[in-house]
């Protein structure tokens, strides 16, 4: 789920977005009129995470269909393969994983493993396994586990850096599964909780991959009824999903949700106040108002593990000046960015990373200083290069940041030049070191600080500190020593140590901690997104 | 016996086109940055897994060899494998290829129903308000942005009077008209102008014509006039404007496809180019370059039944 969710942003750009936005705002009145008004009871549900809290009496209403409508669709339902949104938030919903992130999003919980025992020396981790079935009706075992979690580490598997330190998978028993690791490895269990670790039927799996794309055997909430590349998913209930709900009864209240492909922004809102689509994923901030506004809509601004920021390339002069880059962060206004770009929603970050689990407050911001931005730029020698900031074309949002930016860093005496690219071609300059500053965004996979602190700033690591080419052994040392910890208070120590120092050196221009943006009819109850970005649809009831 | 030979000909020029279309394709998205397997993995793979990745997909060789590997391929029918999706090219575009032909096929007959009438009329008025309302609106139509006029008959046909569906392509044949009608009109509205305009002056200019005299002099009415002999040799035109601008039409649909959310072969494009998903770019540059060629190997067939002189070439 990283950075290249742009794509989504990027796939609407045939419909220039300030016109059409324009528009649809114009639009919007005449729309309320004959769309909306049937949904009088409308109820502020700022994050709705207690669906009982709005049932009958006699326990949450079950049964229906949500039409649910994304920008994104998935290209599989193979876990093993896939590191794009549209792919990861599906089989989220389909395929059940050892550990699952609680509803906070900080912590996790037991998910088909019910238990599971740590050795002393932090070594050995042995889950045992709930009874649960696969979806044609086979038990999970151990045998399962062991091959999926396998998959999970192979070279070519999306996310294997992160199962990199497991050293053996075994099974003990049918129900017993046992882990053992290279070295003490704190995020060990947040790691097993990702989709990439997701634990599937190994008879179908080995019976034919392609086949399990499309029609995937694990054992979650939902299982694929039908899958019509380019157009809708629908996921039927699982009868025999293990989780009982609020009623006692197992999960999920619904009968079946029908995920819609629809990567146009106008068509999803308009679809969703026309009342033919129940909920939509990514509104954009400036529809927000005006769903907030709309009776019987209910806008959903949920936290999640994302950090809009401006990549700088540290190899690039003069940016390999920390004054200089020091000097961008302070000339930076980003009191007007969240309120032009975001409508307000966020919040002015203080890490050079988003705000997963060991994120420290304490680390102090660095302000908004014309001034000082000017002693810097003056002292650290800059010899009036021309510094190229990067956009995606047709991504608004971006371009408005790059502008603003531009505004305060040309005031602070830098010369600036905004140059936009297609969203391939700006990432392939990227990853290839071949640009100065970008703006984008990066979000975590798991709910542990390790994954993307590790990314971002250990300077040994395959991508260069995320193209950055940042580079410091103090940094790598305090990671290296927080991966190895299973001292949640240690770790959070050692965390908030690289936060600040990386945050300090001028890392990056972090700009917001961006919340993701959904939107419902307020009969569409329990609606949840997960801080990693998918949603608790097994909680969902659709109330009418 | 001559239109065994007339297909056969254009046939055996189509090969050089097909060829030439491909190559530049081919590398037109290689020379253009971005990698397909960097940004299926995120940036989150190590060195290792990337040169696997890129191994494994061929990517790795010569350009030449690569497109000389896809050309041999394609001959014996085989279009490669989606990089993003696992799944065989010929299988993603075929899943397609029904909903976007649905889409242009209807979006031809609807511009013709519209075109036709409103030539006739403008041409029988000419230089008179109806003529000049029709030449306006023509003009107006045509100016506009397709995503536009999408976005106007979603808000009018499809949220206030809810005639319509406003995204998705339905399934079964009611439904699908009933889905299709608005991105088929959408791109009607632009193609019915072009379609007005040549009519109307080729009708002008048949009205005048000898045999349109002499009609008219043996004492037929101007009515059957216009409908039997005037509409009926100005028809050719009709017929080349709409196969000349099936290239437009194709180009149309990806824009009108998005507006509407219709999963055809246009979304599909968009969607591999920004992935940098060569094989299905290269399959989808196949597709539509074998349908716009048989599209006006079609036209000219029409043309040469309509007219012996034709024939020749």
């Amino acid at each position: 789920m990283p950075m290249l969710t742009s794509l989504a942003r990027g796939r609407a750009r045939f419909a220039p977005a300030a016109v059409a936005a324009g528009f649809v705002v114009a639009a919007a009145g005449v729309v309320s009129v004959g769309g909306c008004s049937r949904e009088e009871q409308a109820k502020p549900q700022e994050s709705a995470s207690a669906p009982a809290a709005a049932a009958a009496p006699a326990g949450p209403k079950r049964g229906g269909t949500l039409v649910f409508a994304r920008p994104e669709e998935p290209q599989t339902f193979d876990p093993f393969i896939p590191n794009d949104n549209g792919s990861i938030y599906a089989i989220e919903q389909v395929c059940d994983s050892l550990v699952e992130p609680d509803t906070t999003g900080e912590g996790l919980r037991p998910g088909l493993a019910a238990s599971w025992t740590v050795s002393d020396d932090k070594l050995v981790w042995t889950f045992t396994l709930r009874d649960a079935k696969f979806t044609d009706g086979t038990a999970v075992t151990a045998d399962d586990v062991v091959f999926s979690l396998k998959k999970a580490g192979a070279e070519s598997a999306p996310l294997a850096s992160l199962y990199a330190p497991i050293k053996a998978v075994e099974a003990v028993d049918p129900k017993t599964v046992k882990v053992t690791l290279k070295q003490p490895y704190g995020p060990v269990l947040s790691a097993l909780s990702a989709y990439a670790a997701a634990v599937v039927s190994k008879a179908a799996y080995e019976k034919s991959a392609e086949a399990f794309g499309q029609m995937p055997v694990c054992s979650g909430p939902f299982k694929v009824k039908e899958y019509v590349r380019g157009t809708r998913v629908v996921l039927e209930r699982n009868a025999d999903y293990w989780e009982a709900g609020k009623d006692g009864q197992p999960l999920p209240y619904l009968d079946a949700v029908e995920m819609r492909y629809v990567p146009d922004t106008n068509a999803r809102v308009l679809g969703l106040k026309g009342g033919e689509i129940d909920a939509i994923a990514i509104v954009p901030f400036n529809e927000a108002e005006g769903i907030k506004g709309t009776p019987g809509l209910t806008l959903e601004a949920a936290p999640v593990f994302r950090l809009d920021y401006v990549y700088i390339n540290h190899k690039a002069k003069p940016l390999d000046n920390k004054d200089l880059r020091l000097a961008m962060n302070l000339a930076a206004d980003r009191e007007a960015i969240m309120k032009v770009v975001f409508f307000g929603f966020g919040e002015i970050p203080n890490s050079y990373m988003p705000k997963v689990n060991f994120h420290s407050d304490a680390v102090e911001k660095i302000p908004y200083d014309l001034e000082k931005a000017k002693a810097l730029v003056k002292s650290s020698g800059y010899k009036g290069q021309t510094i190229k900031l990067m956009v995606d074309t047709g991504n608004a949002p971006s371009r408005q940041i790059a502008t603003i930016l531009q505004q305060g860093w040309s005031e602070a005496g830098l010369k600036v030049e905004i140059v936009e690219f297609d969203v391939g071609t700006a990432f392939d300059m990227t990853s290839k070191g071949n640009y100065m500053a970008y703006v984008s965004y990066i979000t975590s996979d798991i709910n542990d600080t390790d994954e993307l602190a590790t990314l971002q700033a250990d300077g040994t690591g395959s991508s260069k500190s995320f193209f950055s080419n940042y580079r410091n052994a103090e940094v790598t040392k305090l990671l290296t020593a927080a991966r190895s910890d299973s001292d949640a208070a240690k770790r959070a120590e050692l965390y908030a140590k690289v936060q600040d120092t990386v945050y300090h050196d001028g890392y990056s221009v972090p700009l917001n901690f961006t919340p993701s943006l959904n939107a419902h009819h307020a009969y569409v109850e329990g609606w949840q997104t997960s801080k990693t970005g998918w949603w608790w649809l097994k909680d969902v009831i659709r109330n009418k | 016996m001559w239109l065994l030979r007339f297909v056969a000909v254009r046939l055996l020029q189509a090969v050089p086109v097909l060829l030439g279309v491909t190559l530049i394709v081919f590398l037109a998205i290689h020379l253009v940055p971005g990698d397909p397997v960097q940004m299926m993995l995120q940036g989150r793979a190590t060195e290792a897994t990337l040169a696997a990745y890129r191994e494994k997909l061929g990517l790795d060789r010569p350009l030449a060899m690569q497109y000389l590997r896809f050309v041999v391929d394609a001959v014996q029918g085989d279009l490669g494998t989606s990089i993003l999706q696992r799944v065989p090219v010929a299988r993603v575009i075929g899943e397609r290829l029904g909903v976007s032909l649905a889409l242009l096929g209807f979006a031809a007959l609807l511009s013709v129903v519209l075109a036709v009438p409103l030539a006739v009329l403008a041409a029988a008025r000419r230089q008179r308000l109806a003529d000049h309302l029709i030449r306006l609106g023509g003009t107006v139509a045509f100016a506009m942005p397709s995503f536009w006029i999408g976005l106007l008959l979603i808000l009018f046909f499809g949220l206030q009077l809810r005639w319509f569906p406003i995204s998705g392509a339905g399934s079964g044949f009611a439904d699908r008209l009933h889905h299709l009608f608005l991105p088929a009109l959408t791109i009607a509205l632009f193609l019915a102008p072009l379609l007005i305009q040549s009519l109307r002056a080729a009708m002008l200019e048949v009205l005048t014509a000898e045999y349109v005299e002499v009609a008219r002099a043996k004492g037929l009415g101007e009515g059957r006039v216009l409908l039997k002999y005037v509409l009926r040799g100005a028809l050719v035109p009709v017929v080349t404007i709409l196969a000349v601008n099936i290239g437009w039409l194709v180009s149309g649909s990806v824009i009108v496809e998005s507006v509407f959310s219709v999963a055809g072969l246009g979304m599909l494009l968009v969607h591999a180019v920004s992935t940098r998903d060569y094989p299905v770019i290269q399959g989808l540059t196949v597709v539509f370059a074998v349908l716009v060629l048989a599209v006006n190997l079609l036209a000219d067939l029409a043309y040469a039944l309509i007219d012996r002189r034709a024939r020749v070439a």
